[in-house]
């Protein structure tokens, strides 16, 4: 009797092992489905909100930071005096490290015709310290404006920025629609 | 070691640990920052020395839900165009008569026999009592009509869209257009970098046109050929800055202009010549980086600026004591 009793025992605890095991790789292979098919969410600035308090520069956990200025061409003036480029008040409108607003000269001024510029921004250079974007808005049509990039940001589940952002810009967006820019059109992104 | 030792290093472990998550909370909260390494101060800027302020405002009229287009003045009278109307209101507020518009326009002029309304790419022409006389389109799919003025029977048209003005007659025959561009090197025609072109007919018939790029103010012949001009292109109080200003123009009686300018906004008057008369309302009477008011005057030289931002209707009056403004 005792036998008995011992080897059902067993049974009960392998047979609990086996259906434990079972229940567990089933609720994984469903929790892979559903995150597989459900909606995946990612960080993104309102340029709206956005007060350019220069913490995406210094707030993000990638360096540089993830955070870029984009351009809306469709909502530049492609002006001589660019607010976003020129430092308030410069003498000459020439592209010396003295006259530009941009602390790493990420923004490069091109000819298009007298005397209209283009301003394009190398994100290389970026470090998304939101000066021009200042610049722009303050004196300009406020085409520029800063964009979290998505090639570049790792989506943490706490974003470093966001939690410092003083105006909470910084939100979630669905991943199928990761940008919140101004204006029409931009050149195209990458990731 | 005995076990209350061993809990007491626990606990304080813990309390360590509690403690350095809220030391770093506290810490990284947004009103806990240090400055910012890569500020642009453009609050210096706004300053204003308050004996330029020879204006103060006396009274607002907010306009609720209406979303603002245009404003004029006219015969002691206020022509405001919102989304669907044009409103005719007393300097009191008191609204005194609605006349329904087919949108929300982006100009108004009175005149003594006409109240011309334009529209994106659209001009109207009511009679005084608001029956409509002409109607026309201006046919071209870059158009943006910022402004209109009118000259006897000649209507001025600012198209921002495509940099020029045209000249109508009232009943829309188009007569020409010029585009402010000229053989010699003085200027480079008019630089629109956005919707922000104006123009006017002051009392002595002459027509002013703003060259926002060039932050100058042109006056023309009705063919278009240029007259005279004077640019103010400046970061101090006396000059114009940014991209296009001054956004909004108007002109008084005695010719003075009235600039309205975005972005860093503010109103000024300047005499003819372009000599600042008095600064009319600084920037911190309007919000950070906001949309020029459009601003018109009476013939007493009491000033209404058409606030976007804040959707109302602002009054100045001079002040013979600057300091109470």
């Amino acid at each position: 009797m005792e036998k008995d009793k011992s080897i059902k025992r067993r049974e009960f605890i392998h047979t609990g092992l086996r259906l434990a095991l079972g229940f567990s790789l089933a609720g994984v292979a469903v929790a892979a489905g559903r995150k597989s098919t459900a909606e995946k969410w990612v960080w993104q600035i309102d340029p709206a909100k956005c007060t350019q308090c220069g913490r995406c520069a210094t707030e993000c956990v990638k360096s540089p930071s993830a955070v870029k200025c984009i351009h809306a061409y469709d909502l530049c003036g492609y002006c001589d005096l660019c607010g976003g480029y020129f430092k308030p008040g410069v003498k000459q409108l020439e592209t010396g490290a003295e006259n530009q607003l941009c602390p790493t000269a990420a923004i490069q001024r091109k000819y298009i015709e007298e005397p209209y510029f283009e301003y394009v921004i190398n994100e290389d250079l970026c470090i998304g310290c939101a000066k021009c974007v200042k610049g722009c808005s303050s004196f300009g049509n406020g085409s520029l404006h800063l964009q979290i990039r998505h090639d570049r940001c790792d989506n943490c589940n706490e974003c470093s920025i966001a939690r410092s952002c003083p105006s909470d810009a910084i939100k979630r967006v669905p991943a199928s629609q990761p940008y919140l820019i101004k204006g029409e059109f931009i050149k195209p992104l990458k990731g | 070691m005995s076990k209350k030792t061993l809990s007491i290093i626990v606990l304080l472990i813990i309390a360590l640990i509690i403690s350095l998550i809220i030391i770093d909370f506290i810490g990284k909260s947004s009103d806990k920052r240090g400055e910012n390494p890569y500020d642009l101060d453009v609050d210096q800027y706004k300053l204003v020395d308050s004996s330029l302020i020879r204006y103060r405002e006396t009274k607002n009229f907010p306009l609720g839900d209406r979303l603002p287009g245009a404003i004029d003045v006219y015969n002691g009278l206020i022509y405001l165009g919102v989304e669907d109307a044009l409103l005719i209101i007393t300097p009191e507020g008191l609204q005194k008569k609605s006349i329904p518009l087919t949108g929300k326009p982006e100009s108004i002029r009175v005149t003594a026999s006409n109240i011309i309304i334009a529209y994106k790419n659209e001009i109207n022409v009511f009679d005084s009592s608001g029956k409509l006389l002409s109607s026309w389109k201006v046919d071209n799919e870059r158009t943006i009509i910022t402004s209109v003025a009118v000259k006897d029977s000649l209507l001025f048209v600012a198209d921002a869209g495509n940099r020029r003005v045209l000249r109508y007659t009232l009943d829309g025959k188009l007569l020409g257009e010029f585009t402010g561009k000229r053989e010699s090197t003085a200027g480079h025609g008019f630089i629109v970098p956005s919707a922000n072109f104006d123009l006017v007919v002051n009392k002595f018939g002459e027509l002013w046109v703003v060259n926002p790029g060039e932050h100058s103010i042109e006056n023309y012949s009705d063919e278009g050929e240029l007259r005279g001009f004077w640019t103010k292109n400046s970061m101090e109080i006396d000059g114009f800055s940014g991209c296009c200003n001054p956004a909004e123009l108007a002109v008084m009686d005695d010719g003075s202009f009235i600039t309205s300018e975005k972005a860093l906004v503010r109103i000024k008057v300047y005499d003819p010549s372009g000599r600042l008369l008095s600064v009319v309302a600084p920037p911190e009477k309007f919000l950070d980086q906001g949309h020029a008011p459009e601003v018109a005057a009476d013939s007493t030289g009491v000033i209404y600026a058409l606030d976007f931002d804040r959707k109302m209707i602002r009054v100045f009056e001079k002040t013979d004591d600057p300091q109470k403004n």
